[in-house]
């Protein structure tokens, strides 16, 4: 049983809040996907099962989808927005992501399905929020990004002229959908908490999201109007700072960021790059005071310690770099790609990998589980992302008493799918 | 399509209960990762006290910007920033009666949230059995770098670490180049919205079962969850990530659509705001833009006609934008493709993102706080806006202990002169 069991969801998200709907679904909502009878797009996002586009072998639908299930409507018809009008009277929650005003023309909005449901919880996502000069500007996850701020602060310095560069996997979406998933549950338990049983309406803007989600970038925005520095692998800062993180002899890169801020595990480093015969300038008693060894903060102690340090580090693996800081208490870390920690044994012992049955392919699939584990209440992927329209039936006939003429007269309409 | 209205509910004015009033959490965390959760608990009305000492001062009291003088523990605007809302008190958890204040008030929480290292919490006896005794349906949040359980738990990261073990940092920058990587802690961002997701859930769980929990977040787990479709693609198709012309820069990894890329602007290529992204995602979108850039016949030559062709010929393509882009001022642009319907962004800076953003203004993004030593200053919003119970900025960062009187005296029933000798005797070191 999952945190969230006996929460019904309605969700009607493209691809830019479905990990919204995906979090419910983890924590044991039930959440419907409607989706278009064509598919929705994040169907014809790669990459695809054998390189085979299809919308069934979607890795991005996959992944945004597991645990829903899918019901394909055409809402923009009157008998296909019924239905999701019927489906949304006896829902928890309503998660949209259309442009502001596209679901009042069809009678989808807050407005019609709160009407005489006002223990609705619903949930725009949209990148611009519902209000303002931009609320119906074009948009695709870079340019959210890039408005937002983020992408202002990543790229490099060790080369000219180099544009900011936009970290992939289309973060905005999930910088969003974070916010967007926050909201709904908190209206959640103050609807359970309050007196009056009511939900209500939560407009959610990644354009917001993103900009907030900039570490020091915004308190030196909003207090000094200082923009930050991009700077190579690191964080943007008011001042250039050294580089952390250096190649290993294999070829990865080591971050080193997290230096010891105590005495006695620097000196276990020391005498490490000692024993291996590197130990340059470590010894140092400049080197002796944490503050001066921090890094971000450009100083002649933290050049001259990383001088020798890059050189350590290029003499050895990857792996052994990594395990040797961290035995040692400094928070190091490779420069993974990001399928390569699926071998680790940390995170197997953990139970961090979860199998999800594919018997459409008769495959299991191994996925990345929980971002949090709930020891009371696990999280868990209920089922692969559903096949286009495989519920639709199965919904219609027994959550909304669909007679088969009925389901026959709109599958061959083309309403439903 | 209706023009757009009003703007939403003014946050600071708000009169409107807040959603979560009543709930109150015990804030042991510090940093960014774990202040991050704490701080979206407090901006919907949770009661977070952020317990502190004088020994070991939370680094970000230290952290620049600092307005008027570097003058820690209440001068950094970032603390003040990432803190606001909160309460402040300092007890010394190794005083036998630091330790009994704190118990106390665990007694009358509902969460309890960390981010040290593993083996603290276990070390001052507050395991969550331990925690469990003195509240039988506490919730207790721990973040750490490696989860409490597994080989590797007493490892520890830094966001930057987080984001390098996962694959974040590599899935940024551009092909044959070292990783860009994110500009800042992410993975110290989005461990907390992970944490703030799943304590809210527990939450929503214990009041309909009454039963509390122990939530144990890995801040590089969360970092992984967010690989999701490039971890499958090795899952599935046996590829992996680390390949020849990974990253991808600023062109789109999926769904590949071209033009997707920045484009340099008019003038100095430092600020990021003389940086275009143009992204094409339709077949519409790439003709209103090849019209809009001045080259409608790009749209039925060969080399671009398809998006095959545009694929296959993008350096030509990306060439030939960015030698027009280069004769433009990157907001002008914006707009011109903006008004037919190409999605364009300027790469703003945070300032202009603040300051100057038409739509952050029109929203009221920013709005007024107070604090005793940094003054009235902007905060930013929160980004869901709850129609009928807004989040609301009622404080700045709290000064260190400055909540101590409040929280021992009226919550605990501390006297003034028991409070007194906890003050003489170091428990509220």
């Amino acid at each position: 049983m999952g945190a969230l069991s006996g929460i019904r969801v309605v969700d009607l998200c493209d691809p830019k809040g479905q990990y919204m709907g995906r979090l419910l679904a983890s924590h044991g909502a039930d959440v419907v996907k409607i989706e278009p009878t064509g598919g929705d797009p994040g169907r014809r996002i790669g990459p695809f099962v054998d390189d085979r586009p299809h919308p069934d072998r979607s890795l991005f639908w996959w992944y945004y989808n597991a645990g829903k299930r899918s019901l394909a409507v055409d809402i923009f018809r009157p008998d296909g927005a019924e239905l999701v009008r019927r489906l949304a009277a006896s829902a928890d929650v309503v998660l949209e992501s259309f442009l502001p005003g596209a679901l009042a023309e069809v009678g989808l909005d807050y407005d019609t399905l709160s009407a005489g449901h006002p223990a609705l919880v619903m949930t725009s996502l949209t990148p611009f929020g519902q209000t303002g000069p931009w609320a119906h500007r074009a948009w695709s996850d870079g340019v959210g990004l890039a408005l937002g701020g983020p992408m202002a602060m990543c790229g490099y310095d060790h080369v000219p002229d180099m544009p900011p560069i936009r970290p992939t996997e289309n973060h905005a979406f999930h910088i969003g959908s974070h916010f967007g998933a926050m909201g709904t549950i908190i209206a959640l338990i103050e609807r359970t908490a309050g007196t009056t049983g009511a939900g209500q309406y939560i407009d959610a803007s990644i354009h917001e999201a993103c900009a907030t989600t900039t570490e020091a970038g915004m308190p030196y925005a909003l207090i000094e109007k200082q923009a930050l520095l991009r700077q190579t692998g690191r964080h943007a800062a008011a001042n250039p700072t050294e580089p952390w993180n250096y190649a290993a002899s294999d070829g990865p890169e080591v971050n080193i960021f997290g230096m010891p801020r105590g005495d006695a595990n620097f000196l276990k480093l020391v005498e490490w790059a000692d024993d291996s015969g590197m130990v340059g300038n470590l010894r140092d008693p400049e080197l002796m005071d944490g503050r001066k060894r921090q890094l971000g903060i450009s100083q002649d102690t933290v050049r001259m310690m990383l001088a020798d340090l890059e050189a350590f580090i290029a003499s050895k693996p990857a792996q052994e770099i990594y395990r040797g800081g961290q035995d040692r208490g400094a928070a190091w870390g490779i420069v993974n790609a990001p399928d390569e920690l699926l071998g680790d044994p940390h995170f197997h012992a953990r139970g961090f990998w979860v199998d999800v049955e594919h018997e459409e392919l008769g495959r299991t699939i191994i996925y990345p589980g929980a971002p949090a584990k709930l020891l009371g209440t696990p999280w868990a992927i209920q089922a692969r992302a559903p096949l286009l329209g495989e519920h639709t039936q199965t919904i219609l006939r027994d959550e909304l008493a669909l007679e088969p003429q009925a389901l026959s007269a709109l599958l061959g309409a083309g309403v439903i799918a | 399509m209706p023009e757009s209205s009003e703007p939403p509910r003014s946050e600071t004015n708000s009169t409107t209960a807040l959603p979560l009033a009543g709930i109150r959490v015990v804030d042991l965390t510090w940093i960014v990762a774990g202040p991050t959760c704490t701080r979206v608990l407090a901006d919907f009305g949770a009661e977070v006290i952020r317990v502190e000492n004088q020994q070991t001062i939370d680094s970000i009291r230290f952290g620049r910007p600092h307005p008027h003088g570097f003058d820690p523990p209440d001068s950094s605007a970032f603390f003040n920033w990432l803190d606001r809302n909160k309460k402040s008190i300092t007890l010394n958890a190794r005083h036998p009666e630091g330790f009994e204040a704190l118990k106390k008030l665990i007694a009358v929480s509902d969460v309890v949230i960390e981010n040290y290292s593993t083996y603290v919490m276990e070390n001052w006896g507050l395991s969550y059995d331990d925690l469990k005794s003195i509240r039988e349906d506490i919730v207790y949040v721990s973040l750490s770098g490696f989860g409490h359980s597994g080989p590797d738990r007493h490892y520890s990261t830094w966001g930057p670490t987080a984001q390098a073990l996962s694959g974040l940092t590599a899935m940024s920058g551009m092909p044959g180049m070292p990783a860009a990587g994110w500009g800042y802690s992410y993975m110290d961002h989005t461990a907390g919205y992970s944490a703030a997701i799943a304590t809210l859930s527990a939450l929503r769980h214990r009041q309909v079962s009454g039963e509390g929990q122990h939530i144990d977040l890995s801040q590089v787990e969360a970092g992984l969850v967010l690989c999701g479709p490039a971890i499958l693609d090795k899952t599935v198709n046996d590829r992996s990530y680390r390949r020849p012309g990974n990253p991808p820069g600023n062109r789109a990894a999926w769904p590949k659509v071209a033009p997707h890329n920045t484009y340099r602007c008019q003038g100095d290529p430092k600020p990021a705001s003389s940086w275009l992204m143009i992204t094409c995602e339709t077949h519409d979108q790439w003709l209103a833009c090849a019209e809009a850039l001045g080259h409608a016949e790009w749209a039925t030559q060969d080399r671009f006609a398809t998006l095959p062709a545009r694929l296959r010929n993008q350096d030509e393509l990306d060439a030939l934008i960015g030698a027009i882009t280069n004769h433009h001022d990157a907001r002008a642009l914006m707009e011109k493709l903006q008004a037919v319907g190409v999605p364009a962004g300027v790469v703003q800076d945070l300032p202009a993102v603040v300051h100057d953003d038409p739509q952050m203004q029109a929203r009221g993004f920013t709005v007024e706080n107070e604090h005793e030593v940094i003054g009235p200053h902007l905060t930013d919003g929160t980004p869901a806006h709850l129609s009928r119970t807004p989040a609301q900025r009622r404080a700045g960062g709290p000064l260190l202990g400055q909540d101590n009187d409040d929280i021992l005296g009226d919550l605990l029933g501390y006297s003034e002169e028991e409070r007194m000798e906890l003050l003489i005797n170091g428990a509220l070191g």
